[in-house]
């Protein structure tokens, strides 16, 4: 038994001559090769799963929800927005294609199913950010923008401390469009199983009737 | 609050000069250290006594009587000089009077360890169970132990089964909902010994303030499993073999956690020629990863791991009433695959090295250690020599030592290679055109010993050049690796212990530490310059058992330093303070027959909560209190045999 215990101690010592290391086959790639757009349709096809690539300050995503199309547009070459789109993303910002947007009380996008007692919103006149890199002068460089105050509070970003620590609201939110229809939004994610940040995940359920 | 201090403190003293003190005859030296023997000033086995470099030796009984989860907590508790504070992203940080984490080498029974986060390696690998003592050894080593070893050697050294068979079982509850949990298997039969550890130790998130630099504590999870075998060849050959696994969960946030795992083994063969001559070779691997945990997709994907093997060889040879000749030499693979190189890539370097000590004893009196290394780094192309060389000479009761000591630090390939962008906010790059750190060491160091009271006084200074650091490059718009302006640390450290027979144990220490630049340039230090510990511990035995007391404080004054108020503009500096404070343990413990060890603990005694939570703040949210049970079984099984 005890000489068992040594060859196994001495056996085990051997295997770690392994040059780079053990634990290959522990861990898991990253998800992050996956696509990157309307990665999952519900079987009626009027919900599913986003992921955007909004690691860019510099570019807005514009979603297309019904033709389920993602197009973007650079801020700092001055393009132009896609001709239809419902609401678009830039970082964690969001702003709607002349619509509103209202915080609801539940939990998951299915069961939006409530118009009362919700406030809508409108875009208003903000600023994003676009240029990062001179933060460590003291300055960023920012581009004026229409941004919706409710579907931005999607994800809270305390910057009081380093790395900045980031909260999702986990609420569901209800866009209204300009021409009335509805959908409901629930952001899930902003970073990909890599922990690259930026990389944005939501759920979203286009409402007929309410 | 300070009334309760000094009402407490007036006790304690009042204690200790109405102890019943024993007749100078039968004053003795705490058994405890009369027969140390310590390993790590010299890489040969000494007396402490007769050691030429000042040790400071932390026993079994000092870490049960600290009651310490952590080696943190543990060396914060016996040593004066040591602050670990939060950095950034709530990574451990470690200041040793004026040294960072990078520049104190750990060793585990000699054995340094793989992987690093923000300059310090990941302290909670080095759980308290299974550990027979921690040897510090400050001031540089690099004539023995290499890079690293600039500003100290804190070597953490297992205890060895000595009964047939143990086994403890144990476990720790705190008011802030932490836990430990711990088992020790051991026996020793014949040509073998075994000792076995498994620990696991889980926190709770505390939420310290709703403004300030720290915040909340992130929650956490560690558990720890080790095994040593030891067998005895022959009466000349004696073969070790060790294997551990190490693992880590901290709840970073709702949506990601961090995990950190290390597996460490090795086999070590230890030869004696005769008694003059003996041979020790080993290979040593340890393998420290990092990964995210994304819990709604459960992927664990590593971004990190550090791998390194190292062969060693060590040889004594002893020549009758002339001294002790040793040699030894290392070679390492370091391989180190991180998320902070370019696309996530890897390198690799080897470095090889030689060194020689000449223990030599002229006369009865004196006693001289020099030694010299040679150490190589293939990616850096660097190489380095370490001379160091120091005296003992000893009078009757009192040991004067003094020492020269060279230590270095070469670049990692962190520093060498990094292209890391920080949050989006500004790149960190590497500098492969990097020097070594190398630093100067000299000390002098009295200690007088009678009886049972022990004084010591030593002063250094070290004198530190091309201390690596990150910097604004303009011209990259990021920071940059790059070596800085030379930089002094001087100071004095006074320490004094003494024991009675009645039980009462009192030890104080003192260090002043002065930091600065040789060339005029902002404070940048913030190294509290007092800091102090006391213990004072009680035994008595009883009928049922034996209790003991313990208070541990430590103290730690003010420190005002110089701060960037812009990174872009190095002329914009602003003065910042850190406030002192103290903080004390109250740590109660009862020995039942049958190996029943009760211990209960109040710590933050004074229930200290500091105005502002800064970086450097201790994460305390005030008084807490903790209870711990320990069960050595085969205590249970002696009993009956009587």
């Amino acid at each position: 038994m005890k000489a068992l215990s040594l060859t196994a101690l001495l056996g085990l010592a051997v295997l770690t001559a392994s040059c780079d290391g053990l634990f290959g086959g522990l861990y898991d790639e990253p998800a992050a090769g996956a696509a990157y757009g309307f990665i999952q349709t519900d079987p009626d096809g009027l919900g599913g799963t986003l992921r955007i690539d909004a690691t860019s300050y510099t570019r807005w995503n514009y979603i297309d929800l019904l033709h389920q199309r993602i197009d973007t547009a650079s801020i700092t070459l001055g393009q132009d927005a896609p001709p239809e789109w419902d609401f678009a993303l830039h970082r964690y910002d969001v702003k709607t294609h002349g619509g509103a947007a209202a915080e609801t009380p539940f939990d998951q996008v299915g069961v939006a199913s409530a118009l009362e007692g919700l406030h809508f919103v409108s875009d208003a006149d903000s600023q994003v950010v676009i240029d990062m890199s001179t933060m460590m002068e003291g300055y960023l460089g920012y581009a004026s923008s229409e941004v919706n105050p409710v579907l931005s509070t999607w994800l809270h970003v305390d910057q009081s401390t380093m790395p900045p620590i980031y909260t999702l609201s986990n609420k569901v939110y209800l866009l209204r469009m300009a021409d009335g229809s509805l959908a409901a939004l629930q952001f899930t994610g902003y970073m990909d199983d890599a922990m690259r940040k930026g990389i944005v995940t939501l759920r979203y359920r286009l409402i007929s009737n309410l | 609050m300070k009334r309760i201090q000094l009402s407490l403190l007036a006790l304690l003293a009042t204690l200790a000069a109405t102890a019943q003190l024993p007749h100078p005859d039968s004053i003795r030296i705490d058994p405890r250290l009369l027969d140390m023997v310590v390993i790590t000033a010299t890489r040969t086995p000494k007396l402490i006594m007769d050691v030429p470099v000042v040790t400071r030796v932390i026993t079994e009984h000092d870490i049960q009587a600290a009651d310490a989860t952590t080696v943190q907590d543990l060396l914060q508790a016996e040593l004066p000089g040591i602050e670990f504070t939060y950095s950034m992203n709530q990574q451990v940080s470690l200041n040793m009077q004026g040294f960072g984490g990078n520049s104190v080498l750990f060793l585990v029974d000699g054995e340094r360890l793989a992987g690093e986060t923000l300059d310090n390696i990941d302290y909670s690998r080095l759980g308290l169970d299974g550990v027979g003592r921690v040897e510090i050894v400050k001031g540089a080593a690099s004539s023995l132990y290499g890079s690293n070893a600039v500003g100290g050697v804190v070597n953490l050294i297992s205890r060895q089964s000595t009964e047939p068979w143990t086994l403890n079982l144990g476990g720790r509850t705190s008011s802030l909902d932490e836990g430990r949990y711990c088992g020790a298997l051991g026996f020793h039969r014949g040509r073998w010994n075994s000792l076995s550890n498994l620990q696991y130790t889980h926190a709770s998130p505390v939420h310290l303030s709703d403004s300030g630099d720290m915040r909340t504590i992130y929650g956490n999870r560690t558990f720890n499993a080790k095994e040593r075998l030891i067998y005895k060849a022959s009466d000349r050959l004696t073969l070790t073999g060790r294997a551990g696994y190490f693992f880590r969960e901290r709840d970073k946030s709702a949506e990601a956690h961090d995990r950190y795992r290390d597996f460490a083994s090795g086999l070590k063969a230890d030869y004696t020629f005769s008694d003059r001559s003996d041979l020790m070779v080993s290979y040593a691997f340890d393998q420290y990863d990092k990964s995210d945990y994304t819990l709604e997709s459960r992927l664990d994907v590593r971004n990190y791991s550090n791998v390194q093997h190292t062969l060693r060889s060590l040889n004594n040879l002893s020549f009758p009433e002339t001294g002790t000749l040793t040699v030894g030499g290392d070679l390492m693979r370091d391989y180190l695959m991180s998320y902070q190189f370019t696309d996530g890539g890897n390198h690799m370097q080897y470095t090889a090295d030689a060194f020689a000590q000449w223990d030599w004893q002229p006369w009865e009196r004196l006693n001289v250690v020099a030694a010299l290394r040679y150490d190589y780094y293939s990616e850096a192309s660097a190489s380095h020599l370490s001379p160091k060389l120091n005296l003992m000479y000893k009078l009757p009761q009192v040991s004067l030592r003094a020492g020269y000591a060279n230590g270095f630090r070469t670049p990692t390939l962190k520093e060498m290679y990094m292209n890391f962008d920080m949050a989006n906010i500004f790149m960190i790059y590497g500098n492969p055109n990097l020097k070594p750190e190398v630093s100067d060491n000299l000390n002098l160091s009295a200690e007088w010993a009678k009886g049972c009271y022990n004084v010591t006084a030593m002063v250094f200074y070290n004198h530190v050049r091309n201390r690596i650091t990150t910097l604004w490059n303009q011209e990259l718009g990021g920071m940059l690796y790059a070596n800085m302006a030379p930089v002094s640390i001087t100071g004095f450290d006074l320490g004094t212990s003494m024991r009675w027979d009645n039980g009462l144990g009192l030890r104080l220490s003192y260090i002043y530490t002065h930091e600065s630049l040789d060339e005029a340039g902002m404070r940048s230090s913030s190294t509290r310059p007092h800091t102090a510990t006391l213990r004072l511990d009680y035994a008595r035995d009883w009928r049922w058992g034996r209790s003991t007391l313990a208070l541990n404080g430590r103290l730690l004054s003010s420190v005002t330093c110089d701060e960037y108020s812009s990174l872009s503009d190095l002329s914009q500096v602003e003065e910042r303070t850190y406030p002192g404070y103290t903080l004390w343990r109250l740590t109660l413990g009862h020995r039942f027959a049958r190996g029943i060890n009760l211990t209960a603990t109040v710590d933050n005694l004074f229930d200290y909560r500091p105005d502002y939570y800064y970086s450097n703040s201790p994460a305390t949210v005030g008084r807490t209190y903790a209870v711990g049970l320990m069960l050595d079984i085969e205590q249970w099984f002696k009993h009956k045999d009587k």
